[in-house]
Formats: structure tokens, sequence, C-alpha cells
């Protein structure tokens, strides 16, 4: 049902939700971007250029760390009324899951930014060439990973956030997310490790299952989330 | 109309019409369903049945559309920001423009809060935030849900103040479960109990059956003997306010050194069961 005060069509947020996501975040965001910088940092003094390829490989984790702020977005929303303004004038609860996950997938952008100039950079600078099989690494599996990893972490922890009462501590989804987030690129690390080789057949269809995962509960949003459920329980 | 949540009905067969502007007080205890009453006039809550109507047209009808402002029981506000750009959060949403956040800051008495982050505000000024979001635009009918709950008597009574200023030529719900409070600023009362409207009426024919009041006194005394004890209060029922200032004189005159006289019934005790 229409509600009777909004206008036509409901304006754009993602800039405001980015910039919140950046201040309410910024603990995890510098976290991020220093996990990147200090295994990088490390990394690079090794003489060998697959010490990057080593890096790549963690991307993923560095970047749902970082993209926290999108999460405590959604959660802070909920409980102090937020979502419930935005709902009522016109904000489907899709419009609200994607404004979130756009502005994590933007924190997101920044931790891997500086991870990929940082590495890159310090690299070639060292006169190590940035192999094809590297850049297919990276191209391939760590930036498209680190994104759908960040969206798989923020679509579980908004459902997660809306199904449950408040909690605080690790079974919040502030608390969850990190760890479910990081759950598919750290699976792909102990598999890689136990079979000494990086395997881009596996990591594409790791990918393609984090993906389908994403894809399939944004589309399950309008049947498994009514109004009621971002609404604040207190 | 009935609404609930979930598929759960909290709101049964509630039906009325409201046509003149004034303050329309919805009492209730706490989860008889003021909430649900006004989070489904706002539109979040779908009517299990029934229908809603804003100048004859339903809320499907883009006539319908801007005509409602609605104030949550919670603040509503979004940490993250400082005021003035919280107040531009809500004008973007609200497709108000940079003057009229100007000017709800003057309103409100927040510019000089304009700088700060909202969560280094205190309760009540988080309150002052959020209601300035009401003042933005200006809607027909106002939606407003314990608007000064959590806050202390005099801001509370500067909002109340701000309100009944809109109420002019407005239409506006204002729900409470403070009697005192609704006395103070509405004209009609509504109430809400067990999900049902048992009540609408004005304001005026709200009153207890009996007028009881309780007298605490600094020391006991044997003119008060007979009277019965609620806690410190000897209790006295009488047929009006206006016995008393005759009672307390005699009582006086007969040695009762008196600390304070207050009305113990409570007419929502009555009307609440």
């Amino acid at each position: 049902m229409p509600t009777a005060h909004r206008a036509e069509t409901t304006p754009s947020l993602v800039g405001t939700t980015i910039r919140r996501a950046i201040v309410l975040g910024r603990i995890y965001l510098v976290i991020g971007i220093a996990y990147c910088v200090v295994l990088t940092a490390v990394t690079s003094v090794s003489a060998s250029s697959s010490s990057l390829a080593g890096v790549a490989v963690f991307l993923p984790v560095f970047a749902v760390v970082g993209a926290m702020g999108g999460m405590m977005v959604f959660t802070n929303d909920r409980l102090k009324g937020v979502l419930e303004y935005l709902l009522s004038y016109g904000f489907t609860p899709r419009r609200l899951f994607v404004n979130v996950l756009v502005a994590s997938l933007v924190l997101a952008s920044i931790v891997l930014g500086t991870a990929l100039a940082l590495g890159v950079g310090l690299s070639v600078a060292k006169g190590h060439p940035i192999t094809v099989p590297l850049a297919e690494l990276l191209g391939l599996y760590s930036i498209p990973m680190s994104y759908a990893s960040v969206a798989f972490a923020e679509t579980v922890g908004m459902f997660w956030t809306s199904l449950s009462s408040p909690r605080s501590g690790m079974t919040s989804s502030v608390g969850l997310v990190p760890i479910l987030g990081i759950a598919p690129a750290v699976i792909v690390v102990i598999v890689l490790t136990a079979a000494h080789a990086l395997a881009l057949p596996g990591e594409l269809a790791a990918l393609a299952v984090v993906g389908i995962a994403v894809l399939l509960m944004l589309s399950l949003i309008g049947r498994l989330l009514p109004l009621e459920r971002l609404l604040s329980p207190t | 109309m009935s609404s609930g949540y979930l598929g759960t009905p909290v709101l049964q067969n509630v039906s009325f019409t409201i046509e003149e502007p004034a303050i329309y007080v919805v009492l209730g205890p706490n989860g008889a369903g003021k909430t649900t009453l006004l989070r489904t006039l706002a539109g979040i809550l779908r009517p299990y049945h029934g229908e809603l109507r804003i100048g004859g047209v339903g809320y499907d009808d883009p006539a319908s559309h801007g005509r409602l402002h609605y104030l949550s029981h919670m603040d509503g506000i979004p940490d993250g920001l400082r005021v003035r750009d919280a107040l531009d959060f809500y004008a973007r949403v609200e497709r108000a423009s940079a003057a009229d956040v100007e000017r709800v800051l003057d309103l409100l008495d927040i510019r000089s809060l304009a700088g700060q982050y909202l969560s280094q505000l205190s309760a009540g000024q988080k309150k002052r935030v959020s209601i300035a979001r009401i003042f933005l635009q200006e809607r027909d009918i106002y939606l407003l849900d314990e608007p000064t709950s959590n806050l202390d008597p005099k801001v509370a009574r500067e909002i109340r103040t701000l309100i009944l200023e809109l109420s002019r030529n407005k239409i506006v719900l204002y729900s409470s479960h403070n009697l005192f409070e609704a006395r103070e600023v509405g004209r009609y009362v509504l109430v809400i109990r067990n999900g049902q409207l048992t009540l609408f009426d004005r304001i005026e024919n709200l009153r207890s059956s009996r007028f009881v009041i309780g007298i605490r006194v600094l020391e006991p005394s044997a003119a008060l003997e007979g009277y019965d004890r609620q806690g410190d209060y000897f209790l006295r029922e009488l047929s009006g306010p206006g016995e008393v200032p005759a009672l307390l004189r005699d009582l006086e005159s007969r040695g009762v050194k008196i600390r304070e006289v207050r009305e113990m019934d409570n007419p929502l005790e009555e009307l609440f069961g």
C-alpha cells in the first residue's frame, strides 16, 4: 500500500549513507586498511613476486572487515527508528538494503584500492613484474571475490538484523558479519593451501557460489522481509 | 479497519472520522495499540480489513500523497551525522529546501547544535532534532507518537506549545499514556484498549466518576481520624474540585500541617480497566 505522505519518487540516500558508514565504521575501515598495509609491507620484503599473490588471496578478508560500516548503519537505523521513518516515506525494504550494500561496496573499494596501489607499487618498485597469473588472480578472483564476500556478509547481516531482536556482542549482526563474510574466502585459502597450488577454477567456482547466494538473497527480500521486520523492536 | 504485525491482529474493527483541525490525543495503556494505529495511518502497516481514506480518497490515489507527517516514538535519528547534516537528510527525504532547514534550526532553537554530532546530544536535544523534521514541510495531518516522552518538563512544554500552534489549522493525532498531558494539549480523545477504540469524545467529557483527593501531612493529627489511608496519603472523597479549598481551610484550622494535596483517582484507570 502506498503511504499517504510519500513523494512521487524516493530520493537517493547513497551519498549520505556512505558518509555515515565511514563515520560509524571508521575503526573497522582503519583495521581493514592496516591489515593490508602490514601484510603488503611484510611480503614486499620478500624477493619473490609471488608474495603479492599471498596478499591477493587475503584481500576479500580485509575488504569484509573494512566494509563493516555499512552493516553498522543498517543495524543502527533499525534500532533508532530511521528505517521506520524512511518506510513511512515510501522507501521499500529492497531500496534500503541496496542503499547499505552500495555504501559497503564503496568502503570495500577504499580497502582494495589501498591494498592494490600499495602492493602493486611496492612490487614494481622492487623490480618484480606483475605476471599474467598474478593479474588473473587479482582480476578474476581477488577483486570480484572481495566484492562478493562483502555483499554476502552484508546481505546475511541485514537479514539477521531484520529477523532477530536487538542483540549485542558476538551474536549481534555486527559481531557475526565479519565471521560469516570471511568464511568463503578463508575456505578457499584453506583448500588452496591443502592443494599447494593457486587453482583458478576452484576460486572461480567459490566466487560463483557466493555471487549466486547474494543474488538469491537479494531477490527474496520482498518475500522474506515484510515491512514489519524493519521496524524498531523497542 | 483491523491491522497488526505479521498476520497477528492488534487493532480490531477500529473506525472513526476526523474533520476538524485540532489535537486528537490517542490514549491507552502500554500495548493497547496506539503505535499500531499511527503506523497503520502512516501507511507502514497494511490493514487486514477495511480502508483508510484521506480527503475522501484511498491511500493508493495520488491525490492522497504528501498529506501526512509521521513521527514515530523512536527518535529516527541517523547516527553518524551532525545536526545540520541530519536535517539535510530529512529535507532530502521530504523534498524540503535548504531554507526550510535554516527555518527549523531557529524554530526548534537548535542552531547552536548544528555543528555537533547527533551522538553527542542529550536525549532532549535529540528529540528536538527529531521533531524538527515535521516542521520542514507543511502537511494536512500530523501523526505524532509520544512526541514528548523522555523529555524534561520544560522541553516537553515547549514542544507541546509548538504542536498546539501547529494544530490551529492542522489535524494532529498525538499518542500518549499521560492523561494530564492529554488534557493540556488535546481537544478530543481517542481511547484505545485491547486493540479497540473504546471512546472518541471531547476531552472535557473525560472525567472520573469519583473525585478523591490524597492529603499528605507533616505529622499525624487527630483531625484525620476516620480517613482512609493509601500509603502516606489520607483519602477524602468530594463531589468536585470546588470543595477542596474549604476542606483544607477546615483541616488547617484544626491544626493539621498539610504537606501535599493531590487528586488520587485517575480516570485512565477506569477507562483502561
